[in-house]
């Protein structure tokens, strides 16, 4: 019974709660919650996202089930960033629930059609609307430019080559080079052979405009399949690497950090019920709650990495091929966390900044926005939250666990030149790009927006 | 003579380059017959007689040589006064007296400008400098600097002004440079941290004042937020980035040679993107003093912190686009509140609590909170540390005080009704934020901590 009045909220507290009871019939939203101001109803979408992610995480998925009813009449994919947030991270939670029952799961996914055509326009949408790739690309293109200066071979590998304005960008500066351009190739590694067969086509054509001896060799392989050796690298012949947001799919591991839960065996659903404000505490002592060791959080001791051998293989093969340089650009966040809550509130944090930086850079076309929220952000948002294990690829890590493991593998640090992130602020500042900045640290660069870091960049080289 | 130096009538050498219809020894058809003082560099008097001098000539230094001692002289009239020592016979050149023919002179190197007669240099000490400059190797070098120069005089010149007039920026990089030193102002990272400092100086003083207003503490936690009822705040700021002020800017962007440009400005897209959407942060903007009016209850407090956070912020970073509404902000306020009220997760909790609800009262409501407080703040305790975030630490303290907590109390009295003094409505979006503060406090902890 709600009583009438200027604020409906006046009521006792018993029919307040009710509303979040779990006992059923009470599923309707009270009236008063449409009343909320956007503030308080962003406020209510956090408080309820991490009590239900916490749920989860401690497996308690009936009651994980209420808590995404709830946020379900607060969020939306077409409302404000906070309720837009709270659409992807419920769907996120709710994957993960439902791989309790991986049956269901996988009829439930087995349709799906997965349209390259949108994926690399998504790609394309992300890369337009926000300044981050270009950004890196400026960064990459400098360091290469620099670090092979005199070289007359130059053999670039992308690990991810899905942009062809990243390389007509060097081109260009190579064919502006006092000592001409070098002999350039590069060689292109995705997933789908189409993004890669308009790589080449672009790729050759602007060269041959350029005047520059050109070869484009693609290669069709995920990242952590790929073969050094179908790289071909000639002797005499200066290597770059570009790794724009690819190394941390290699981090990925199926051998999890002993002690976590997931997929504990969901909690009977009669426990819930029968929790009284008596048994109350003791729930919250059966809670399994994660113990962790002050060491294990983001201090930068060696220990504190998470172990990745694909990552070690992969970087110890590198090394073996001496790159001149390898330019790394990340994002600044840790998303590979061993525990649900840790990398939720992780990815809430930086994907609010996101979301929030889309929203304010793209105003006039929610249908883009939405795209690459859903297609792009919502995807790695799925994939910290709901996946484990190997599947679980975007596995993003800070800037300085990233230096840790690339001096590990032998590598030494570049530091970037102040001529690149001075082109980097002439192209934030030609376009109006408001509320971005660069923050140089240490050499390398990381891209904020409203001082929240969001990407960072670092070159390396090998260390004799 | 030394060598290979030879003087053209400029008729013939202009004949290779324009028509050789007049007698008139034009170095270029469209002469200039007015007389100046001085010629602009690189356009001679018109009936000037060209001259085109060998490489070695024009880098002899000394041309004249005496025949004794192999003495070099720059000059022929000082030979002759060398040789009278020697007491060979000597001859002084007068300068004659009929009209002498104007000499201009032209740079060998074929690809310079200044080989066309039409652009001749007029003086010989100047076309050798040139030389010497632009096709010459670069001997002298600046001690302090280590800039090179070709010409000795350049190198006197220029060490005599090295280092004198510098630029200091205050992460203490010098500059000589005016137009470097504003560069490097737009990125050095010491003046943004210092107008950082500065910022959330004046916010956290703000903060002692309106201890119980909710919204200075989100705000001031950032120092970057939007203020109510000011509008045209995103557009005020278009170049945030740099956070230098407006009259360096321009500067900055004159300074960018074209082939830097150019690089930059060939992706695809790079020019059409990024519209600032001043219009959704005005939307944003107008949503604001609504929710600020009844969150506040010290309203009249509330716009005037608001107001002196504005002044105060107005020559710091810019704020473009971060209204309260944003989700990053709202993420920080919901920490905020978390821990500066550091509750215990009732609401997470009272999930299970509620479920034979009806039948409860308040009192054992509290019994059972004080009940879950040890093992609550326990987690909180654990999961802080674990983020390396900071535990406020007297009022996790005082949670283990059951009932001695004021908000404990006024939780009690909220819960039966009660009509209380001091908040005449007491489930209004504040209290309700106050409730949702309660919510889940395992996570509220490491909002704080997760942005660097």
């Amino acid at each position: 019974m709600i009583p009438e009045g200027p604020s409906p909220v006046t009521s006792s507290p018993l029919q307040f709660f009710p509303w979040m009871s779990p006992s059923p019939g009470i599923g309707s939203p009270f009236p008063w919650l449409w009343e909320l101001k956007p503030e308080e109803r962003g406020l209510w979408l956090i408080r309820l996202l991490v009590a239900c992610a916490n749920h989860v995480a401690a497996g308690s998925l009936e009651n994980a089930n209420i808590g995404l009813e709830q946020i379900s009449h607060l969020a939306s994919p077409d409302g404000d960033t906070m309720q837009r947030i709270a659409a992807y991270f419920t769907e996120a939670l709710a994957n993960r629930m439902l791989k309790a029952w991986p049956g269901l799961h996988k009829a439930l996914n087995s349709t799906k059609i997965s349209s390259v055509p949108d994926e690399i326009l998504v790609q394309k949408l992300f890369f337009e609307l926000c300044p981050f790739l270009k950004l890196a690309y400026i960064i990459t293109n400098q360091a290469i430019v620099e670090a092979m200066e005199g070289e007359k071979m130059v053999h670039i590998i992308d690990l991810n080559s899905c942009e062809p304005a990243q390389w007509i960008n060097l081109f260009q500066t190579f064919s502006a080079r006092p000592e001409g351009p070098p002999h350039l190739r590069i060689t292109g590694i995705h997933e789908q052979k189409e993004v890669l067969e308009q790589m080449a086509l672009r790729l050759t054509e602007e060269a041959e405009k350029l005047d520059i001896p050109f070869q484009f060799n693609p290669i069709v392989c995920k990242l952590e399949n790929l073969d050094l050796e179908s790289l071909r690298v000639k002797t005499g012949e200066a290597l770059a690497v570009s790794s724009v947001l690819q190394l941390h799919s290699l981090l990925a591991t199926d051998d999890e950090v002993p002690g976590r839960n997931f997929n504990s065996p969901p909690v009977s659903k009669t426990r819930v019920l029968q929790m009284t404000q008596r048994t109350f505490g003791e729930w919250l002592e059966k809670e399994p709650v994660h113990i962790y060791n002050p060491s294990s959080d983001i201090a930068s001791s060696p220990s504190s990495l998470a172990p990745a051998p694909k990552m070690g293989s992969f970087l110890a093969a590198l090394r073996a091929l001496s790159p001149k340089v390898m330019v790394v650009t990340e994002q600044e966040s840790n998303h590979n966390g061993p525990t649900l809550m840790e990398r939720v509130i992780e990815a809430l944090n930086f994907y609010a900044a996101l979301f929030d930086c889309l929203e304010s850079t793209v105003s006039r076309a929610p249908i883009e926005r939405q795209k690459v929220e859903k297609m792009l952000f919502g995807e790695e948002i799925k994939n910290i939250i709901a996946c484990e294990g190997g599947e679980r690829k975007d596995r993003h890590e800070k800037l300085e666990k990233w230096i840790l493991r690339l001096e590990l593998a032998g590598f030494g640090r570049v530091p970037l030149s102040y001529h690149g992130m001075l082109q980097a602020g002439r192209l934030l500042q030609s376009n109006n790009y408001d509320g971005y900045k660069m923050k140089e640290e240490n050499g390398c660069l990381v891209m904020c927006w409203q001082e929240r870091p969001l990407y960072s960049i670092s070159a390396w080289g090998f260390r004799r | 003579m030394s060598g290979e130096a030879f003087s053209l009538p400029a008729a013939s050498i202009g004949g290779f380059i324009q028509d050789p219809s007049n007698a008139n020894p034009n170095p270029k058809p469209n002469a200039n017959p007015a007389k100046k003082k001085r010629n602009l560099p690189g356009t001679p008097d018109p009936d000037a007689e060209v001259i085109a001098l060998s490489p070695k000539t024009l880098m002899a230094t000394n041309r004249f040589i005496c025949e004794i001692c192999k003495k070099g002289f720059q000059r022929d009239q000082n030979l002759q006064l060398h040789r009278r020592g020697h007491n060979l016979p000597w001859k002084l050149r007068q300068r004659t007296n009929k009209e002498v023919r104007k000499k201009v002179y032209i740079c060998p190197e074929k690809t310079c400008v200044h080989h066309d007669p039409s652009r001749a240099l007029g003086d010989l000490t100047g076309i050798k400098k040139h030389f010497s400059r632009k096709h010459g190797e670069k001997k002298w070098k600046c001690e302090k600097c280590s800039k090179k120069y070709a010409v000795q005089s350049d190198w006197k010149a220029h060490s005599k002004t090295c280092g004198t007039r510098e630029y200091k920026c205050d992460c203490g990089t010098l500059f000589s440079r005016k137009d470097s030193f504003i560069t490097h102002r737009a990125f050095c990272d010491a003046l943004a941290e210092e107008s950082a400092r500065l910022t959330s100086v004046a916010a956290t003083s703000l903060n002692f004042r309106n201890d119980t207003v909710n919204l200075p503490h989100g705000f001031a936690g950032r120092g970057v937020q939007d203020v109510a009822g000011i509008p045209q705040f995103g557009s005020g700021f278009p170049q945030d980035f740099s956070g230098m002020p407006a009259p360096g800017l321009p500067e900055m962007v004159q300074m960018a040679p074209a082939n830097l440009f150019g690089s930059s400005s060939h992706f695809p897209g790079f020019e059409n993107g990024g519209a600032t959407s001043s219009n959704s942060n005005n939307l944003s903007l107008s949503q604001l003093p609504q929710g600020l009016k009844e969150e506040g209850r010290n309203e009249g407090n509330l716009m005037e912190s608001l107001s002196s956070l504005y002044s105060d912020n107005q020559n710091k970073q810019s704020k473009a686009n971060a209204s309260p509404m944003s989700a990053t902000a709202l993420l920080q306020k919901a920490a905020q509140m978390g821990s500066t009220r550091s509750n215990p997760s009732f609401f997470g909790n009272s999930f299970g609590v509620m479920s034979s609800s009806s039948s409860h009262t308040a009192p054992t409501f509290m019994a059972s909170s004080s009940a879950s407080m040890s093992a609550t703040s326990n987690n909180l305790d654990k999961l802080m540390l674990q983020t390396g975030g900071k535990p406020s630490e007297p009022s996790l303290l005082s949670m283990h005080h059951p009932g001695s907590n004021s908000f404990a109390q006024s939780l009690t009295r909220d819960f039966l009704g009660m009509s209380n003094d001091q908040s005449p409505r007491p489930f209004l979006p504040q209290e309700l934020a106050k409730y949702a503060a309660i919510g889940s406090t395992m996570g509220l902890s490491q909002f704080t901590s997760s942005n660097h």
